[in-house]
């Protein structure tokens, strides 16, 4: 969790965002394919992220991330256009994730 | 007690501004058992004039019809509020149980409550839908849980200085000059709801509750954040969403498990989208102002 919310580190969130990019295209196994599509799917997620270990692999994995946008029912589902992108910090602020982020990146909690 | 809280005017200014003379109130009222039986039964009957009938309460018809299950100086309320609307020359209806029954009516409705003249949305209610008091006007219906209390002393004064028929109604029977403007309507939020910059927690500065939190402001009519309360604030000025309240679908809007204060989404887009806006003009509209918002926007930029 981000100690104060609103004041990012650019270095080390970048920093943090390229270890997030290896992981990525490194294989990380994620559940990108279970679109959360209704409110019930999205809780059940955020449920799980919330009852995890909290380590970045693990809230990765569980939120379904993509190192590029995933387009589901013509939409495309990017960090970019999501409501918890913040667009300056390039931040993900759904408490439960709390990551610095890339714009072309995708999970597959999204919400516009 | 919503009542007693007004400032413009205020109760006491009723009073002494605007010569309302206050028959009798929960609270404020003098008689007491048979002698409020008595001045009841004198406005019923007409002995005694009832200018306007303000009522505040569901009106419970269980068991079977009889309303037995509230009882109100000697018999059933609803035989009461029959009687006293018949006589009066406004019937006023505050709050969301006397507007549309309110939360006693939400399904299963156990105690088969009602409102004044609304069932929720649909028309009818304890004195049905050709209802008309002696102004001609139907039941005035000033929703809210609570209502705001100088909602309620502003139309009093209106009817009192004989200006009702300046009271335009909406297709609800709530005053227009109230109900016609959104909640939404002077947030202080409105320019991160505008950006597109969304508040994930209660009582954070930063960000629109409407993305998250399942704030209805952006649907809800209200003059929430133009009369504030205690004239001071508001809900989604504290960083609370907006509930609904002054809607008929009121408190029918998330009430599943886990969905309260929770914006319900369909692939990701809102479920219940602002009024008047399409999915295809929200989404376009999303990703323009999202790539246009400005660094402050994601700021908390309120200091004190």
């Amino acid at each position: 969790m981000n100690p104060h919310p609103g004041v990012h580190r650019q270095d080390s969130d970048e920093a943090t965002r390229d270890n997030i990019a290896r992981i990525l295209s490194g294989g990380l196994e994620t559940e990108w394919q279970t679109r959360a599509d209704d409110s019930e799917r999205f809780q059940a997620i955020v449920k799980a992220i919330r009852a995890s270990d909290g380590e970045l692999t693990t809230k990765l994995r569980l939120a379904g991330f993509t190192d590029h946008p995933i387009t589901h029912f013509d939409l495309e589902q990017s960090c970019e256009t999501c409501m918890y992108f913040q667009l300056h910090h390039g931040w993900c602020v759904l408490p439960e994730l709390d990551l610095p982020v890339r714009p072309e990146w995708s999970c597959n909690v999204w919400r516009i | 007690m919503s009542f007693l809280n007004a400032e413009e005017p205020s109760a006491c200014d009723l009073v002494t501004d605007f010569g309302i003379d206050i028959l009798w109130h929960p609270s404020l009222g003098m008689e007491l058992g048979d002698n409020l039986i008595q001045l009841l039964e004198d406005c019923a009957t007409g002995r005694k004039p009832l200018d306007i009938l303000v009522f505040e309460g569901t009106i419970v018809n269980a068991p079977n019809g009889t309303g037995e299950w509230n009882r109100f100086a000697g018999r059933p309320m609803k035989d009461w509020v029959k009687d006293l609307a018949a006589a009066a020359g406004h019937v006023v209806a505050i709050g969301d149980c006397a507007t549309w029954g309110g939360i006693p009516a939400t399904a299963p409705n156990p105690t088969d409550s009602e409102g004044l003249q609304y069932l929720k949305r649909r028309r009818g209610g304890l004195l049905g839908p050709a209802f008309q008091a002696k102004s001609g006007l139907p039941v005035i219906n000033i929703p809210g849980c609570p209502a705001h209390p100088d909602w309620v002393t502003q139309i009093l004064v209106a009817v009192a200085t004989g200006r009702s028929g300046e009271i335009a109604l909406d297709d609800l029977q709530r005053p227009k000059t109230f109900f016609t403007t959104y909640t939404q309507t002077g947030c202080t939020r409105n320019m991160h709801f505008a950006y597109k910059v969304s508040a994930t927690e209660f009582g954070q500065r930063r960000g629109c509750l409407f993305y998250d939190l399942g704030c209805r402001g952006p649907m809800t009519h209200s003059p929430c954040n133009r009369i504030l309360w205690n004239r001071q604030s508001s809900k989604t000025r504290a960083g609370m969403p907006c509930i609904g309240c002054t809607e008929p679908e009121f408190p029918f809007f998330d009430l599943a498990p886990g969905s309260v204060f929770k914006t319900q989404t369909v692939m990701g887009v809102p479920r219940d989208l602002p009024d008047g806006v399409e999915k295809n003009g929200y989404m376009k509209m999303t990703v323009a102002a999202k790539s246009a918002s400005p660094a402050w926007a994601e700021e908390d930029i309120f200091v004190i």
